[in-house]
């Protein structure tokens, strides 16, 4: 059986998978002394590569709420070897797609009564699977196309079983080192979080109001009172997913201008807004031929701390190259207070980060025009975090940061832009 | 209700219902219809059926609001505008009514799936899922009477136990009911051939769903949603595999 669908058969499925995995690590550890150090070092390597990818095929036979802990999972790299991150981030989230009855159903017991009553029309077909749910197309009594989007029943309890799972899975797991406590805790409150759909109505409505000032970004206005915290109805926005968009074959100059208003909303949102809409999946961004883009599913947003935004500005500008006691600060803020600007680890993340950003964002000389559809750029940016990860770079915040400009990065790659990125870095400034 | 209770209930259950398997495979799937029926009911017993409806509406209400046990017969009479002598010619007990009750539910959820014809073109799971959630649907506005009458039918003496001949008849007419259901999807092979056994077990399950129906106290009873869609999607699933030859 592929699919396990109650909770008991998913635990058994978690339990047997924790104890695979504690059983090839303690198969290693009973090898180890017999081996040279440095066949021990390719041996352990391969063995967790091994793990991952029995973790990921697991998680992704599990389906469900599960899998939303290994998208979250992937997203706390700090915790997590290179290898574990490549596998989890191939994870793509599928909710338990539901039947018209249940639908209806589960439409009833959150909003008091069925769509039909609410909606002029309603489809019973769902146009995507969302986050915990799916979507469908309606057209409210008043005339207004929206899309609604409905959470499978009971989810948050089916997440919180999962967990428990888990939890009782970790205690072989984290013999491995795959995971920590924190790291699941973390996991749970985040996607506890997003089960909340008046949150991301809340998301919706500040980041309308505050990316206002980008004519060419479209947000979904929330029809609060056809909503609840299972069902979120919201106005449709025009434009296609990334592959139905590139299908039409788009001009080359409609792909810089969309890669470059992709640069100006992340620059915007980072230094303007002070938040990030986090999840920089495809699935969420929707294009135009006019260059507008539609942005959706605000389920995942991100604060940063101020300070954070500051030193992240400073990898553009590079006045810390010159400046000690900017270098300091920033080392402050990524390492922790305590952590000395010449320690060597430290000294070959930040000279990575220089050499990365010289080579890529010149910010001395002129306007440049950069090539994202390049692989050797893509190749780059990961041996970059690659780089930052073995060396313990350790500030969460500032990995979700990262987290979300390699997103960017990769849309513009698939659109294949040029986009003048130093030009547009420079227009900005953090809010002081 | 515990576990125990409810496991012999599904013994007992299970153990009466094979035995009657016989009988439902025996029965012609359209009972013969006399002169009278094809007319439809005669005056005197359309006016028979509207005096017991009315008496269980005046019933159903003050259950609601008083509970099974404690409500009286006499209070049924006033409610209803019905001597109280004359109830007794329609209902000796309160169980007769509360049985009563359940054959306008299974009437009811009949007569609402020949309508349906979206629904009977749907797979196998979501059909069953339709039938069950129709039926706590109709269930859920007498929530509370629904669970005292559970209690009750665990007395071997009652006319709602599962032992009892009156109920046996109401069982029939739903398992041959499901029976059909399944039958069809036998006919697509969506399913091995499970014969009556099928509708035994869709008939258990149902009970099964009640018991956690009546305890779930999530909102909009979410959780039996859940629970209702996973284990229709597993058992319709695993069948589909063929594993088991029956």
């Amino acid at each position: 059986m592929k699919r396990a669908h109650s909770s008991v058969g998913r635990a058994a499925r978690l339990l047997q998978l924790g104890a695979g995995l504690a059983g090839s690590y303690l198969g290693y550890q009973l090898q180890r002394p017999f081996l040279r150090e440095e066949r021990a070092t390719r041996q352990r390597q391969a063995l967790r590569q091994r793990q991952a990818q029995k973790l990921r095929q697991e998680l992704q036979d599990l389906r469900g709420p599960i899998m939303k802990v290994g998208q979250a999972l992937s997203m706390q790299t700090q915790f997590l070897s290179a290898e574990m991150i490549e596998e989890l981030s191939a994870l793509q989230m599928h909710a338990p797609p539901m039947h018209a009855t249940l639908m209806r159903a589960q439409f009833k017991g959150a909003m008091g009564k069925y769509p039909e009553e609410i909606f002029r029309s309603f489809e019973a077909e769902p146009f995507a699977a969302a986050s915990l749910g799916q979507v469908h197309w309606a057209v409210t009594k008043s005339g207004e196309e929206v899309a609604v989007k409905i959470q499978y029943p009971a989810i948050r309890e089916a997440i919180e079983g999962d967990f428990q799972a888990l939890r009782a899975a970790g205690l072989a797991v984290t013999l491995t080192g795959h995971f920590r406590k924190a790291v699941i805790q973390e996991a749970e409150r985040g996607i506890l979080e997003e089960t909340d759909y008046t949150k991301e109505a809340s998301n919706l409505e500040h980041f309308r109001k505050a990316l206002a000032p980008l004519e060419f970004i479209q947000i979904p206005k929330v029809h609060r009172q056809f909503s609840s915290d299972q069902v979120l109805t919201m106005s449709r926005v025009p434009g296609l997913r990334m592959q139905e968009f590139l299908k039409a074959n788009p001009s080359q100059e409609l792909r810089d201008k969309l890669g470059a208003n992709l640069t100006r909303l992340f620059f915007f949102q980072l230094y303007c807004v002070g938040a990030l809409h986090a999840d920089p999946h495809p699935g969420n961004y929707l294009f135009n031929n006019n260059g507008s883009i539609g942005l959706v599913d605000f389920g995942c947003v991100k604060y940063l701390k101020p300070e954070v935004i500051r030193c992240y500005a400073q990898f553009w500008s590079r006045e810390w190259v010159h400046d000690f006691k900017l270098y300091t600060e920033i080392i402050r803020v990524l390492f922790g207070p305590k952590m000395s600007p010449h320690e060597p680890r430290v000294r070959r993340c930040m000279n990575e980060i220089r050499r990365f950003y010289d080579r890529y964002h010149p910010f001395d000389q002129g306007p440049r025009i950069l090539d994202i559809g390049n692989p050797e750029f893509m190749e780059s940016l990961g041996d970059l975090a690659k780089v930052l990860l073995k060396n313990n770079f350790l500030s969460p915040e500032f990995l979700f940061l990262s987290r979300a400009e390699s997103g960017m990065c990769n849309l513009m790659h698939i659109l294949k832009s040029r986009v003048a990125t130093t030009e547009i870095a420079r227009q900005w400034r953090p809010k002081p | 209700m515990s576990l125990l209770n409810f496991l012999l209930r599904c013994a007992v259950n299970m153990s009466i219902l094979m035995y009657m398997s016989k009988a439902a495979e025996k029965t012609p799937k359209r009972p013969r219809t006399g002169a009278r029926a094809k007319n439809g009911p005669g005056k005197r017993e359309k006016n028979k059926e509207q005096t017991k409806e009315r008496i269980l509406r005046a019933a159903l209400e003050l259950f609601k609001e008083k509970g099974l046990e404690g409500t009286t017969t006499k209070e049924i009479s006033k409610r209803s505008g019905i001597a109280e002598g004359t109830l007794f010619n329609y209902f000796n007990t309160k169980e007769d009514l509360a049985l009563y009750f359940f054959q306008k539910e299974t009437d009811d959820l009949i007569a609402w799936y020949g309508k349906e014809t979206r629904l009977q073109k749907a797979p196998l799971a979501e059909k069953l899922f339709a039938i069950i959630h129709r039926q706590l649907e109709y269930l859920a506005p007498y929530e509370e009477f629904i669970g005292a009458v559970f209690y009750r039918s665990l007395q071997p003496t009652s006319t709602l136990s599962p032992l009892s001949l009156e109920s046996q008849e109401l069982r029939l007419k739903y398992l041959r009911f499901i029976r059909e259901i399944l039958a069809e999807a036998e006919e697509k092979e969506q399913l091995p051939r499970v014969g009556s056994l099928g509708a035994y077990a869709v008939g258990l399950f149902y009970i099964g769903v009640v018991t956690f129906w009546l305890q779930d106290r999530s909102r909009g009873k979410q959780k039996t949603l859940a629970l209702l869609d996973r284990a229709l999607n597993m058992g319709t699933q695993f069948l589909k595999k063929g594993s088991w030859d029956w």
